[in-house]
């Protein structure tokens, strides 16, 4: 299990990636993060909407009002262009991140 | 099945945002508990547990109101501040710049006039456009939603952006010197308009704040009007 420190930093990564691939609400994209990392990020109400709300602010991501064909008003995300670019250095870093840490860990179990 | 809606409004009404927003943040909240509701009911889980479940994602709600909070005002504080400081501002600047050009190419010259040995620029015709100029910024600034100190700031925003130029004056001939190695003329230049900033300062700086205190009196005098003033 991933502790909560770094779950904090992919959050921002776990979003913008998900929502690359089209937009969506916010229950299906947690539920859309979980599916994909297979439990190891799990993002209840109370972690999502403040992240998403900050995300929206930022202009990484859009939200707009959609009706679903049973009558319910759902906000829809998206991925700006500001959201795209931001993904692409976020998805390096981490990725040079981790490598590090796999790295050093293969050091220190030598 | 409980009223989702009516739940999120009741344990998130102390959300410090615009009517409107608050009432899409409950929706939106809402309809995430909802469908986490529904899935729990697909998996067979019996109702009650499927609520409690729902609604456990949620531990601390006043932690979550304060955090809604804290991320949707972040791009509010600086679209306010634009709207009810910089703009307003930069327009009250901009239109007393181009009234003063307009009157010296009409051939209204500037005074002086002599007091305590000292000589005080005056600029009688350009002094009068100030409070309405004045007055303009700080209705800009209040319609926007702005505070009193923010639409009188607005208003004198001309005085203050020039005393802050002359003030720049000092620091910037402090390091151009150095390099250009020679004598600067900007603190000489600054040091003179320091000396006639009763004319070009505080004269224009006392007329438009006038001419804010003014408009933000009459504003507040408008009930409609004295809502959005504070803020």
């Amino acid at each position: 299990m991933i502790g909560s420190g770094i779950k904090r930093g992919t959050a921002e990564l776990a979003v913008l990636s998900v929502l690359h691939d089209g937009p969506l609400h916010g229950y299906e994209l947690a539920r859309r993060i979980e599916q994909q990392t297979n439990g190891a990020l799990r993002f209840t109400l109370a972690a999502l909407y403040p992240m998403l709300y900050r995300m929206e602010q930022q202009r990484w991501i859009r939200g707009t009002w959609e009706t679903s064909a049973n009558g319910r008003r759902r906000r829809c995300y998206r991925l700006t262009p500001a959201g795209k670019k931001k993904l692409t250095p976020l998805q390096r870093e981490w990725a040079e991140l981790f490598h590090a840490l796999q790295r050093l860990t293969k050091v220190s179990h030598a | 099945m409980p009223d989702w809606q009516e739940l999120v409004r009741q344990r998130l009404s102390g959300l410090a945002l615009d009517p409107s927003e608050k009432e899409e943040v409950h929706v939106e909240l809402a309809a995430h508990l909802e469908e986490s509701y529904e899935a729990l009911l697909k998996e067979n889980v019996p109702e009650q547990a499927a609520v409690s479940a729902a609604l456990f994602q949620v531990t601390d709600w006043q932690d979550l109101q304060r955090r809604i909070c804290a991320a949707k005002k972040r791009g509010h504080i600086m679209k306010k501040r634009l709207h009810q400081l910089w703009i307003p501002g930069f327009l009250t600047m901009g239109l007393s710049i181009v009234f003063l050009v307009t009157l010296q190419k009409l051939g209204f010259n500037a005074r002086i006039v002599s007091w305590r040995d000292s000589d005080i620029f005056f600029y009688a015709p350009w002094l009068v456009s100030l409070p309405f100029l004045g007055a303009l910024g700080a209705y800009i600034s209040s319609r926007a939603g702005g505070s009193r100190g923010t639409a009188l700031l607005a208003s004198i925003f001309p005085a203050l952006a020039l005393t802050l130029t002359f003030l720049l004056m000092f620091p910037i001939d402090m390091i151009i010197e150095p390099i250009i190695g020679r004598q600067a003329d900007f603190k000489i230049v600054a040091a003179a308009l320091l000396k006639d900033g009763i004319g070009w300062m505080l004269f224009p700086g006392v007329a438009l704040l006038a001419g804010g205190l003014l408009a933000h009196v009459l504003l507040s005098l408008r009930p409609s009007s004295r809502e959005t003033a504070i803020g």
